[in-house]
């Protein structure tokens, strides 16, 4: 009879590798080089995809704004999760940690919907200040300034939240 | 000096943001892939995974409906997969310790945090081609060992006994 610790391992076979080929040198640097290129290239336009994922985390803040409900926040959430993971690659260094910011407050509370309005306007309008004035360097002392204070108040409304439960 | 030949696979890319999925279709296509299939949910994923079958998952993490971790899941052990050990490489916007754990612990084979690079990318698709992870498969698990070194490098005292395991070997293609 199978007890708790029965563990089986399957050691499949590498189908990946016999469909490639055994190449002499897996990472070709023509390859990279090629990769690199088509980067440069989408970096036209880097410029109008911040623009539409910027506007769509607007339209999810007003959105939650008007109605507090667990889709909305839902909703929200992604927008802010996107931009943190994308800014970065759309040469907005700033707004990824932002964005990454108001996703750590409505990801780390009870509830997203529980995030408070005031501090989740205040990383939008921050994100929104960062793109209009086009900073890109993650060294600007205003974006600095900016960020850090928010993620401070981000860490003292998470652990007021986590003190009340 | 010749790499691996990407024509010859089939990508599926799944992630609901049309730019990122842009942006990961033009990078995998500079490598030389071809066959790329793209999805912007986990349904419309599941429904590629089933009809094509590709041999790579690049998978987003957070999508409406079908989130990346249940497609994994799913993947593992749902008895309508096409490929329970299909290698899918999971790329999310988290970066903490456990978010990591939480995709493996789903049976995700690599773990890919935003922003995307080349150089990434490519680390992680030879990872998966080069160094395929052994599958384990307990009651509460099923997916790619999740150690990261060979399991027989371990001879600690929490070593599993070898009684407890019992060794596969896929190459008449073994289902999970």
């Amino acid at each position: 009879m199978p007890n708790d610790n029965d563990v089986q391992i399957i050691a499949p076979t590498n189908t990946l590798k016999a469909k490639l080929g055994t190449a002499a040198c897996s990472l070709d640097p023509e390859a990279i080089k090629r990769a690199e290129a088509a980067m440069t290239k989408l970096k036209v336009e880097f410029s109008d995809w911040i623009v539409k994922d910027i506007a769509h985390l607007l339209e999810a803040s007003a959105a939650f704004a008007a109605e507090r409900t667990t889709e909305k926040a839902d909703i929200l959430f992604r927008a802010a999760h996107d931009l943190k993971g994308q800014a970065t690659t759309f040469e907005y260094p700033m707004i990824a940690r932002v964005a990454g910011s108001l996703a750590k407050l409505m990801d780390e509370l009870q509830t997203r919907e529980a995030a408070p309005l005031p501090l989740v306007e205040a990383h939008v309008d921050a994100i929104r200040v960062i793109h209009r004035d086009k900073i890109k360097d993650a060294s600007d002392l205003t974006a600095l300034t900016l960020a850090e204070e928010l993620e401070a108040r981000v860490r003292i409304t998470l652990a007021r939240a986590s003190q009340g439960r | 000096m010749g790499g691996f030949r990407f024509d010859r696979l089939k990508i599926l890319v799944v992630d609901d943001n049309q730019h990122m999925r842009k942006l990961v279709v033009a990078i995998l296509q500079a490598f030389g892939v071809i066959q790329i299939y793209e999805a912007a949910d986990g349904e419309r994923a599941w429904k590629f995974f089933v009809d094509v079958n590709p041999d790579i998952i690049l998978l987003d993490w957070q999508m409406t409906g079908m989130t990346g971790l249940e497609f994994v899941k799913t993947a593992r052990t749902s008895p309508d997969s096409p490929n329970p050990f299909v290698a899918i490489i999971m790329l999310t916007g988290h970066t903490h310790i456990d978010h990591v754990r939480l995709a493996r612990d789903s049976g995700a084979n690599e773990f890919l945090a935003k922003p995307v690079s080349v150089k990434a990318i490519l680390s992680r698709l030879t990872a998966v081609i080069e160094h395929p992870r052994q599958f384990i498969r307990t009651k509460t698990y099923f997916g790619p060992c999740r150690r990261r070194r060979p399991i027989d490098d371990y001879h600690g005292p929490e070593r599993r006994n070898a009684a407890d395991v019992a060794l596969i070997d896929d190459t008449a293609g073994n289902r999970a």
